[in-house]
């Protein structure tokens, strides 16, 4: 039998990993790779923006009409459209993260980091943090933006701090089934594919751009069980400061509580779930297929 | 040859043997049921440039992958360095440098950045970052691109980059699967004296090639391993001794047929000694014999009087593959070592 080298002989100078150490050095890494490749970050911005900037144009006028027959105060489609929008980044933001993963895989660094001594739920971790501040990043320009176009947030800068918490809340269950994509395809147009595949039915099934009562019955039915709805809901209820949420009734809170407090549960247990569900397929895949 | 003496590694204090791998009767069964691994048996001492040969899917790199614990054996024993790769991983990843047969390197960062991550990664203290970095970069030649991109970079420099990344907490151990493949000769033989010196500085090396040339040129002792199975172990000039001389492959016109009569030629003469061994190739005939250089005039001779037309010959030293055609026969009846059921092991074995 072999006799373990001692730390002392083996002339190791290393100090151990740390769960945050570990967090921190994967986070810098994604952070510095967002940098690097500015292309991936203007461009999950630039289709929203796009949106934006055409749907005011061309639906603003006939929108108005649907968003207001309530015969509340007149509020602008710009102000409605915001809300939308930010989740619209969050989504397309949310994609890149399994689009990343996909890249170590085929790049070999996933696994070069699965034979290092980090902490494995570390690496994932840091890898997600710095993908939802990003995110947080995209949503505060697409409000500033908004802004400029004439769009009000009612309830001010705090709200706007609500907005990208609820842009980052919705974020993470995107991101998790876009990794399990990743990990399921392991091929970076499949993965694409399936993501896009997903993000514009769930955007114009839902409350995003029309009060839902403007739209068919089957459109309602699908947007009560949208993730999207809860989203866009969640945002819109900060950016006018009233109840807007249609699909799940709740009274018991007051004014835009009401809407808040279903959506951040419903987004909350989805996060959870489809968050399990990637670590499962995550877990699974670092330990390999051996008996 | 920097033969090592394996009888007398690396010793501890109670003068017993000291081994940077020590693995007993691994078995590694996918469990889609393939069995890549099948009762290996590795010790390598302290010290020792290991290695480690076979063919493509003989279970190279399912072995290297066990023992950095990126796959769990199914049975048997593995210490590295001592941890138990079952019970212990984290020390046994701590304690080891791996680079994978795939050039693993993050392309949208530079050299620097890449190596920083990897110090980061393997716990090497802030302070000695620095110092750290500049050396391995030094190392392996790559200091006056060390703020470029890596996706610039060549095959070779990004090897290069991926090897320095595999150093940084300077291991006691290092595993390199495949190092080389895929590279031009002058990249294959710088790589070769980095590993060398790292070697010379106590660093133990565990190798996996394809070729003969760098285990040859590099190792202190090899195992080859075929279909999951250690075959043969010993130093280089060793294993090369058991395919017993060198090799002349003759040319001919007319195909199998042709190829037959002269194998039959051989056979039945003495041109050369007793010990020879002919197999029926694809182009003619292929003759392994200790004296294969002396007497080759005399079966090209022999063939000509047979009505036969060589269209090239070619005297050589063995290959990885003939060393794998020698051990292979080795364990065939001796009437069937030397017909062409052999070309059919040794066609088997290239694939």
């Amino acid at each position: 039998m072999s006799t373990p080298s001692t730390e002392a002989d083996a002339d190791v100078h290393r100090v151990s990993n740390s769960f945050v150490g570990d967090v921190w050095t994967n986070f810098k890494r994604w952070n510095l790779k967002a940098v690097r490749n500015p292309f991936v970050l203007v461009v999950s911005l630039v289709q929203p923006i796009i949106f934006l900037l055409l749907f005011t144009e061309v639906f603003g006028q006939i929108a108005g009409g649907a968003i207001n027959r309530g015969g509340g105060a007149g509020i602008s489609y710009e102000t409605y459209l915001v809300p939308a929008i930010a989740i619209q980044v969050s989504l397309a933001a949310a994609i890149t993260s399994g689009i990343g993963l996909v890249n170590d895989i085929e790049e070999g660094m996933f696994e070069k980091i699965l034979a290092t001594p980090m902490n494995r739920t570390a690496v994932f971790v840091g890898k997600t943090a710095a993908e939802v501040l990003r995110i947080v990043v995209q949503v505060g320009i697409i409000l500033g933006l908004g802004v400029l176009l004439g769009a009000e947030i009612a309830t001010g800068l705090i709200g706007a701090v609500g907005i990208m918490l609820v842009g980052l809340l919705f974020s993470l269950w995107f991101i998790a089934l876009s990794n399990a994509a990743a990990v399921i395809t392991k091929d970076q147009e499949s993965t694409i594919i399936a993501a896009n595949l997903l993000q514009f039915p769930l955007l114009f099934l839902s409350s995003a751009f029309l009060p839902l009562d403007a739209l068919p019955e089957w459109i309602q039915t699908f947007a009560r069980f949208n993730p999207v709805t809860y989203g866009v809901d969640a945002a819109r209820a900060l950016m006018l400061d009233q109840d807007v949420m249609t699909v799940v009734e709740v009274t018991q809170f007051s004014g835009i509580w009401n809407t808040l407090v279903p959506a951040i549960v419903v987004l909350a247990v989805l996060d959870l779930v489809l968050g399990a569900v990637a670590v499962f397929l995550l877990t699974r895949a670092t330990s390999s297929d051996v008996k | 040859m920097n033969t090592h003496d394996n009888t007398n590694p690396a010793a501890d204090d109670a003068g017993e043997p000291r081994y940077a791998i020590d693995a007993q009767n691994v078995q590694l069964t996918y469990s889609d049921g393939t069995r890549a691994v099948n009762g290996v048996d590795i010790q390598i001492p302290e010290g020792e440039f290991f290695g480690f040969l076979g063919p493509n899917g003989a279970g190279k790199t399912t072995t290297i992958k066990t023992l950095v614990t990126l796959l769990s054996p199914t049975s048997g024993e593995i210490t590295v360095n001592g941890f138990d790769v079952r019970t212990d991983p984290r020390a046994v990843r701590e304690s080891v440098g791996y680079m994978a047969q795939e050039t693993s390197v993050d392309s949208e960062l530079t050299a620097r950045e890449n190596i920083r991550f990897a110090c980061e990664a393997y716990g090497v203290p802030r302070s000695a970052r620095g110092d750290r970095i500049d050396e391995l970069l030094d190392l392996v030649d790559l200091a006056g691109v060390s703020d470029k991109q890596a996706e610039e970079f060549s095959g070779g420099m990004k090897k290069r980059l991926d090897a320095a990344m595999a150093l940084v907490h300077q291991p006691p151990l290092v595993f390199l699967d495949e190092p080389t493949t895929g590279l031009d000769p002058k990249a294959r033989n710088r790589l070769w004296e980095y590993f060398q010196r790292i070697n010379d500085q106590g660093t133990t090396i565990f190798l996996t090639t394809q070729y003969l040339e760098e285990a040859d040129q590099l190792c202190d002792r090899l195992s080859v391993i075929l279909d999951g199975e250690i075959v043969a172990t010993g130093p280089p000039a060793d294993l090369k001794r058991r395919v017993g001389g060198e090799i002349l492959d003759v040319d001919l016109e007319d195909g199998k047929d042709a190829s037959d009569r002269a194998a039959a030629v051989v056979r039945e003469t003495d041109i050369f000694n007793s010990e020879a061994m002919v197999e029926v190739t694809e182009d003619g005939i292929s003759v392994t014999s200790e004296n294969a250089r002396e007497r080759g005039t005399d079966l090209l001779v022999a063939l000509r009087d047979e009505g036969l037309t060589v269209t090239g010959f070619n005297i050589r030293a063995p290959t990885l593959d003939d060393v794998f055609l020698a051990i292979t026969g080795d364990e065939m009846d001796d009437d069937q070592a030397v017909t062409g059921d052999e070309a059919a092991t040794a066609a088997e074995v290239e694939q």
